[in-house]
Order: structure tokens, then C-alpha cells, then sequence
């Protein structure tokens, strides 16, 4: 399916199918596999990723002294050094220190009851410059692009681009590495088909652009770079599938509307929901397609995603507290549904997104997508069940079942002095 | 009937309405004149094992690395998470570049790596394997002259016991994890001493295999009156049984003399910990304890973790283990790596390093134990930070008896983990010609470092 010789195979359905349907088929297409995608996270700083920037002039939010966090929440100094130190058993090496969710007003689990403590400070950026979205068409309000132009939409940057697993440069932040990665060894696939009615792709007033997942995985050249050309069979999700209208103007691709889709997010939280979302794309001369995608996305289930995610693995990872992270994007959510007078429950974001060449095909395989259209009519119901490791996950923990005693509010923290006893000497 | 005997041979007999084994003595026939190796010719035999540590060694995002070494070939110069290597780096071929591929699988953290070395297949969920391990496949090829087929050792100190060393890919073996264990399993009850003057076939031995082989009608009468599911699983049974009758096989036999071979004393219990100096200490003391079993002819294949793949290892006096160093230390714009993450992975290295020297300082025959083995050194990623399966370090150390040309560094961009893993093989005798599924298979050994 991905030689050549298939490739010369498709060439000649679609030439069939073009004579055959007219009009019905767009006037050009262009096909693509996302090679790499992650949170549009502009990086003020010169190298390195912590380092002080005009995006955040004292560098990346510091590591956390963890110590002083639970004696802050009423463990005293000896119990908080207990549950910091790599000899206690009740510390997975793998899921982490489990009392650590219970350090709220009364010890309640500050995952999932994060306003249960004060907000613990997540410095935001404080720059004017951001990469993304003009979203609200009001060049007053948000940052300054890199290039100049006035109005871009990012609180989501505003609000965690400090963060260390945010920040840094391109394809450079522990984040961006991470899901990246994972993308790119199999775990899913994103594919694009931008189709037009003009004569000329790279000026076309009736520009459509179809993003959609499939279930080819993509391939890695001898350098370890995604290969070009390779073909991918759109998968018809019920969830993850985008189209909006665009025009091109020079190569570069904008939204004309803005639309509601839901993409395959790079992240913990697979949803990347974007209510009113809009592109900005350009088709560069190698063949590739790079820029962005953006709108409202629902902070609440970014939060919850990392939460989800085993929320002392990713305090300890990430030097941050979680609810410093529900604290700052509250404070900058910028959007709600139901009008400029309702609560504020999405913030603005954009995906940085690279595109390379790709034979993208219809479901059934005859041919190459040749316009851009909805598959969710013909899309299974997806099962909403979690798998895998997040599936042990409750309320931001993996509860040890082999434990004596299980974290929470009333667990005992200290040894019994035998035990403290065998782990002083065993230092020895 | 015409009978050929020689130092393998067991005499098979009637004990009182049951069969029996009875070895044979060494007889001057079957040696050579100093007893390095047998009159036949045969040398001394190739040992095979392998060394898992947790975690892999530093790269960078930007493609820097702290452990490919710049020049390939032969005289690979020493880089700095491979400084305890130094004393036996003629000895070690280093590989890099080798990648797992998942195919249409997910990276399953900590263990698609290490699964695709093991076993050739990029396995669907992280609590299995989907195939045997290639140990086990050399331990069918090479150890069933031994008393053990197999020896697994784990180090860790881990809360639960580590071992990838499987044959369904469901049921892990069950290592040793102390010293004391692993000295009562090879010197403890049962132990035969090769060098002893007085050996006799144990008693006790010659009872357990009587009874064993006074069961043999009744199985096949049983075999006979089951359904095919139910043979499969009386054949899987009696595999084990048919295993056993050949180690006891083995026990009743005088061992060849073994001047190599000194009862080692016993190790007293350690402390419990998992960090890093505890732990390298007790690799330390395995590894002196698994050489000596392994010269004394306990076993000729193994398997040894230093630590897990999501290692709990830390260093004493740190609140963070190495595991999460790994991941949350930023890369140093200066130095371009993850300082303290290089410097625990320098000292996890520095394990392998001792290991190999134990196993280098054991003299036998013309040359060391290390001469006569193969040890496969590996981990479950590259850059541990993402949980990269690509550029994992991987290791082969020893002569193989002559077969490896050791002391090179092999790259190549991106091909299979399992070429070396097949090259292991072939090395060290298996019968194996392809090995691994999808895009991981291959039949293309590593032949730059195959004599």
C-alpha cells in the first residue's frame, strides 16, 4: 500500500474519478500527514528551555519545594520529609506519592477539589508577543505575533507558557517531545486534505480544509524524520474531524468562518475541542504546510487532562502545583458560549502544526481524497471507555490495591519506628 | 547394539521396576592432558547472558549524546557515561543507533523497548510480552548440560521481584534477588563440587529421577485418553517434567574438573535499598557469585537486571529518584544535556562496568570467563526523558569463544534493535536464522563483529 507502484495506482483512479464526477470534485487538492504538532508556545528566551526570556523574565516557573507545599498544608516537617523520601514504600516509583493529592482544606484532594486551597501562583507570561489566532477579529485585544501582526488570541499561552512543560523552542519542550514522540511511533495519525475550486492553490477564494485521523501509522525515513509520500486512509471518527472554509492568498491559507471541530489533541486529554476555530496555513515550497489551528478550547478539560494524567507524577515532572494550573486558567479564560455575558469556560489556544506530502485516501481506499467532506455520518460510535495506565487512574491517583494503608485524608504518614528504624539503617 | 560413550554420556537402566540414570566418571580417555579443555578438542563452552539497567543513557533533543562514541569501527573512543567500561572496552562492542519499532503499536512506556530486543515483537500492552525471549530460546540451544537451564538474577533490590525472561510472555521468571539467594542456588543444597575427589552420585537425586521416570507409562496411557486441549496442556506439563529428568540427568554425572571453579563463601545479607550504591554493590556481589556458578557449570545461559525499567534507583540523600530526574531535569543550555541525569546515568553505567570486570577477572583455560561468554547489555530507551525507543544502547561483551570481534562501535541510522539481538544468537550458537516480526524482523545479523 505505501510503494510507488501503488502510488501510480491511485494517480489513475483519481484521474478516472475527475473525468467521471465533474464538478463534484474539487479543482485541485493537496494532501498531507501531520508530522508535528504541539501548543503554539512562543519562546522569548535566546536557547535552552528555563532560561529568562521577554516571554517570562525569570525563566520557567522554578521546581517546587515540595517539603514546604505539604508543611503549608498542615503535615508536619518530619512527615513531609517521609513522604518525599524515595525509600518509603507508600512512594510508587512509577505513580508517585499519593498523600500528595491531600493536602487541601482538611486534607481534602486538591485534583479534584482544587479551590480546597489557595491558589499556589503560576507566573504567567508577560510578553507581548504570541504565536496564534486573530480569534475575536479585534486587533485591540491580545498579543503581537512574531511578525507583526496585531490581535492574536492566546490566553492558553498567557496563562501556562511559563510552565516548564510548556516552554521552550520549537519542538524542544519536554511537552512538545513527549506527545510528538508518541505520534510519531504509532499511536495516532493526523492527516489533512486541502481542496479548492480556483484555478491557482495558491490563490483561491473557495478554499476548503479537511483535517481527520487515520489508522496508518506513519513511517520514519533512515534519518528518523517522518517520510514523505506515504499513504494514509482517513479513518471516519465520530469525535476527531475538522473542516473549515478558507481562501488562499500567496500560499497562505485562512479561515474565511470560523468553525466548531475537534481534532486528536497532542496531549494527555486526546479532545482538542475548538469552538469557533480558525487556520492559518501556508503551503511552502517543498511541498510542506505550516501554521496554525485555533480556538476556544473548554479549560476545565484541560485541567482535568492533567489531572488524569496522575497528578503527583506531573507535579513532581513538571514543577508545578495542579491547582495553580486550575487557578491560571480560570483567571484567563476569555470565551464563553453563551455570549460575551456568560461565564468565561474556554480559552484561547492555537496549535503550531507542520504537514508534510502524503497520499491521503477515501475510506474505502479507491483513490485519493479529492475533496474535502464529512465522514462522521458514515463514522462507528467510539467507545468513551479509557485504556491503558490512565484507566487505573481515580481522582488523580492510582490507589496502590496491594497497600496496608491507602492515601487520604486520615492515612497514617509516619513509619512505625521499626520500620524508620531499618530505613536509617540501611543508609548506613 | 553398539555403544559410544564420552563424558556426556549416562548409563540408563532398571531400578527396581523403574528406570534410572547413572553418570560416568571422568575417565582419563575423555580429557586432554592439563583438563583445559576435552581430549575431543571441544573448548571450553560459551556462556550467554544478559544485562538490563533501566532508563538508557543521555542524548539530546538537539542530538548531542553523552555515549555514542564518534568513530565506528574498531578503537571507539571512551565517551563519558562509558568510562567504567574502560578497563574491558577491547573486549565490549558498543552499538548504537538501533531503534524498536512499533509498527501499528503504541510506545508503551519502560517496556515496548526492551520486549522488542527480547523478543523480536513490539508488544501490544505493557503487561506482557508477545513472544518468548531469545534467552530462553539459547538456553534450549545451549544449557541443558548444565544443572540449570537458566539462572536469573535481580539486583534491584526493587519492591517486587524483576525478571523479562519469559517463555509464554504472560509468566516472567522468578529471579534471585539477593546475594544469599543466589549463592544458596548455586553452592547451597544440590551443589556438586567438580573438583572433589569424592564424588558420588547423590541418593537422593537417583530417588527423585526414579520416580519421575516410573510415571512415564501412565502419562503416555494418559496422553492417550484426552481431548486435543487437554494434550496440549498435559504436553506443556510434562515439557517441565522432561526438563527436570534432564537436569537430574545431568546431576547424576561426575562434573568435568573445573580448576576455575572455587567455592565461593557466603555472602552475607545485605541492606534493602534501592539506591544506587546499595544496588550496584549487590550487583557487585552477584556478579562475582553468578561467574563462579557459571565456571562451576551450574548454568550456562542468564539473565541479570541491575534495575527495572521504570528504575526505582536513587541516589542516597536525593528526594527524587532517578526515574523522575530523567524526565524533569532541563537539558543545560551550557552543556548541552541533562547534567544530573548523565551523572546517575554515569554511575548506573559504572554497574555493567564492574560486572564485566568480575566476569573478566575469573581465569579459565587460555584467557578469562569473559572470553568464553557473550553478554547482551541493554535498556528500555534512548532518551529517557520522552521514553525514546530509538538509538537504545545496546552492548555485546565477551569473545564468545573466539566468535565475537569485540572492541567496535557499530551505527547505523535507525535499523532494528533485533539485528543484534539475532547477531547474539548467532554468536553464540543458536540454531536461529531470522528473528522478529513486521518491519522489526530481520535475518541480517551484525556480521562486522562476527569472526
Amino acid at each position: 500500500m505505501r510503494s510507488g507502484r501503488h502510488f501510480a495506482t491511485v494517480i489513475s483512479a483519481v484521474t478516472v474519478a475527475t473525468a467521471f464526477s465533474g464538478a463534484a470534485l474539487a479543482a485541485w487538492t493537496k494532501t498531507y500527514v501531520v508530522e508535528w504538532n504541539e501548543p503554539a508556545m512562543y519562546y522569548g528566551a535566546k536557547s535552552g528551555v528555563i532560561d529568562p526570556g521577554t516571554d517570562c523574565p525569570k525563566g520557567t516557573n522554578a521546581e517546587i519545594d515540595w517539603i514546604k507545599v505539604l508543611m503549608d498544608a498542615g503535615y508536619t516537617r518530619e512527615e513531609a520529609q517521609w513522604l518525599r523520601n524515595p525509600a518509603n514504600p507508600t512512594r510508587s516509583p512509577i505513580h508517585g506519592q499519593n498523600q500528595m493529592a491531600f493536602r487541601g482544606k482538611d486534607r481534602a484532594n486538591v485534583y479534584t477539589n482544587p479551590t480546597s486551597t489557595p491558589d499556589p501562583g503560576l507566573v504567567g507570561v508577560s510578553g507581548t508577543i504570541a504565536e496564534g489566532l486573530n480569534l475575536d477579529g479585534d486587533e485591540k485585544t491580545g498579543f503581537t505575533s512574531p511578525t507583526g501582526e496585531k490581535g492574536i488570541d492566546n490566553n492558553f499561552y498567557k496563562a501556562l507558557g511559563c510552565w516548564k512543560t510548556y516552554r521552550g523552542p520549537p519542538r524542544l519542550s519536554s511537552g512538545a517531545l513527549t506527545f510528538n514522540d508518541s505520534m510519531r511511533n504509532g499511536s495516532w495519525t493526523t492527516v489533512i486534505v486541502v481542496s479548492g475550486r480556483g484555478a491557482d492553490p495558491m490563490n483561491d477564494r473557495n478554499v476548503k480544509v479537511g483535517i481527520y485521523v487515520s489508522d496508518d501509522k506513519m513511517v520514519k525515513d533512515g534519518n528518523g524524520n517522518i517520510a514523505r509520500d506515504y499513504s494514509f486512509r482517513i479513518k471516519p471518527h465520530a469525535k476527531y474531524e475538522g473542516i473549515v472554509s478558507a481562501r488562499s492568498i500567496n500560499g497562505r491559507i485562512i479561515s474565511t468562518h470560523p468553525a466548531d471541530i475537534m481534532l486528536r489533541n497532542p496531549a494527555y486529554d486526546k479532545d482538542l475541542e475548538l469552538l469557533r476555530a480558525r487556520i492559518d496555513l501556508t503551503m511552502q515550497p517543498d511541498g510542506a504546510l505550516k501554521g496554525y489551528v485555533g480556538g476556544y478550547r473548554p479549560w476545565e478539560s484541560i485541567y482535568r487532562g492533567w489531572v488524569n494524567a496522575r497528578g503527583p507524577v506531573i507535579e513532581a515532572l513538571t514543577w508545578v502545583q495542579l491547582p495553580a494550573v486550575y487557578y491560571a486558567l480560570k483567571r484567563n479564560a476569555d470565551y464563553s458560549p453563551k455570549g460575551s455575558k456568560g461565564e468565561k469556560t474556554h480559552i484561547s489556544y492555537a496549535l503550531r502544526v507542520s504537514a508534510i506530502p502524503a497520499y491521503v485516501l477515501t475510506p474505502d481506499a479507491t483513490r485519493v481524497a479529492s475533496s474535502v467532506e464529512s465522514y462522521k455520518a458514515i463514522a462507528p460510535q467510539e467507545p468513551e471507555r479509557v485504556t491503558g495506565l490512565f484507566a487505573l487512574v481515580v481522582d488523580g491517583i492510582v490507589p496502590d490495591r496491594n497497600a496496608k494503608v491507602q492515601a487520604g485524608p486520615n492515612a497514617v504518614i509516619l513509619p512505625p519506628p521499626s520500620a524508620s528504624n531499618a530505613v536509617e539503617s540501611d543508609k548506613q | 547394539m553398539s555403544f559410544r560413550f564420552d563424558r556426556r554420556s549416562v548409563l540408563r537402566g532398571m531400578l527396581g521396576g523403574t528406570a534410572v540414570y547413572m553418570g560416568l566418571p571422568v575417565l582419563d580417555v575423555f580429557l586432554n592432558g592439563n583438563g583445559s579443555a576435552y581430549a575431543n578438542g571441544a573448548k571450553l563452552p560459551v556462556r550467554f547472558g544478559t544485562y538490563f539497567w533501566g532508563l538508557g543513557l543521555t542524548d539530546t533533543p538537539a542530538g548531542g549524546t553523552r555515549w555514542v562514541p564518534t568513530k565506528t569501527g574498531p578503537g571507539y573512543e571512551i565517551m563519558p557515561e562509558l568510562e567504567s567500561l574502560s578497563a574491558v572496552k577491547d573486549k565490549v562492542s558498543v552499538f548504537s543507533g538501533f531503534r524498536a519499532i512499533a509498527d501499528s503499536k503504541a510506545n508503551q512506556v519502560h517496556w515496548s523497548g526492551h520486549a522488542s530486543i527480547l523478543t523480536g515483537i513490539a508488544p501490544a500492552s505493557a503487561s506482557r510480552f508477545d513472544g518468548p525471549t531469545f534467552d530462553t530460546l539459547i538456553a534450549d540451544a545451549i544449557g541443558t548440560s548444565t544443572r540449570y537451564k537458566m539462572i536469573d538474577v535481580d539486583a534491584s533490590l526493587s519492591r517486587h521481584p524483576v525478571s523479562y525472561s519469559t517463555r509464554t510472555g504472560t509468566t516472567f521468571a522468578s529471579p534471585e534477588t539477593t546475594a544469599l539467594g543466589l549463592y544458596t542456588r548455586l553452592f547451597g543444597p544440590g551443589f556438586q563440587d567438580p573438583n572433589s575427589d569424592n564424588w558420588k552420585p547423590d541418593p537422593s537425586i537417583m530417588l527423585r529421577q526414579s520416580v519421575l521416570s516410573a510415571v512415564k507409562d501412565q502419562r503416555d496411557a494418559l496422553m492417550a485418553g484426552v481431548g486435543k486441549a487437554d494434550q496440549i496442556k498435559l504436553d506443556q506439563y510434562f515439557n517441565s517434567v522432561r526438563e527436570m529428568e534432564n537436569q537430574l540427568a545431568v546431576q547424576l554425572q561426575k562434573p568435568d574438573k573445573c580448576e576455575a571453579c572455587v567455592l565461593p563463601a557466603a555472602p552475607k545479607e545485605g541492606p534493602r535499598s534501592a539506591s544506587v550504591d546499595v544496588v550496584n554493590a549487590n550487583t557487585k556481589t552477584m556478579a562475582k557469585l553468578l561467574a563462579m556458578g557459571l565456571v562451576c557449570n551450574q548454568a550456562r545461559v542468564f539473565t541479570f537486571v541491575h534495575t527495572a525499567g521504570s528504575s526505582e534507583t536513587y541516589v542516597a540523600g536525593q528526594s527524587k529518584i532517578y526515574h523522575q530526574i530523567t524526565h524533569d531535569e532541563p537539558t543545560d543550555t551550557q552543556l548541552g544535556y541533562q547534567p544530573e541525569t548523565s551523572r546517575i546515568a554515569g554511575m548506573v553505567m559504572q554497574a555493567f562496568g564492574d560486572f564485566l570486570v568480575e566476569m573478566n577477572s575469573v581465569k579459565e583455560g587460555d584467557g578469562t570467563l569473559l572470553d568464553h561468554m557473550l553478554v547482551m547489555g541493554f535498556s528500555d530507551t534512548g532518551y529517557a526523558k520522552i521514553h525514546s525507543i530509538e538509538n537504545i544502547p545496546m552492548f555485546l561483551a565477551g569473545g564468545a569463544g573466539g566468535k565475537h570481534k569485540a572492541g567496535q562501535h557499530i551505527h547505523t541510522a535507525g535499523d532494528s534493535v533485533t539485528r543484534v539481538s539475532l547477531t547474539a544468537m548467532q554468536l553464540v550458537g543458536a540454531p536461529v536464522g531470522e528473528f522478529g516480526t513486521g518491519t522489526m524482523k530481520t535475518a541480517r545479523p551484525i556480521t562486522e563483529v562476527m569472526a
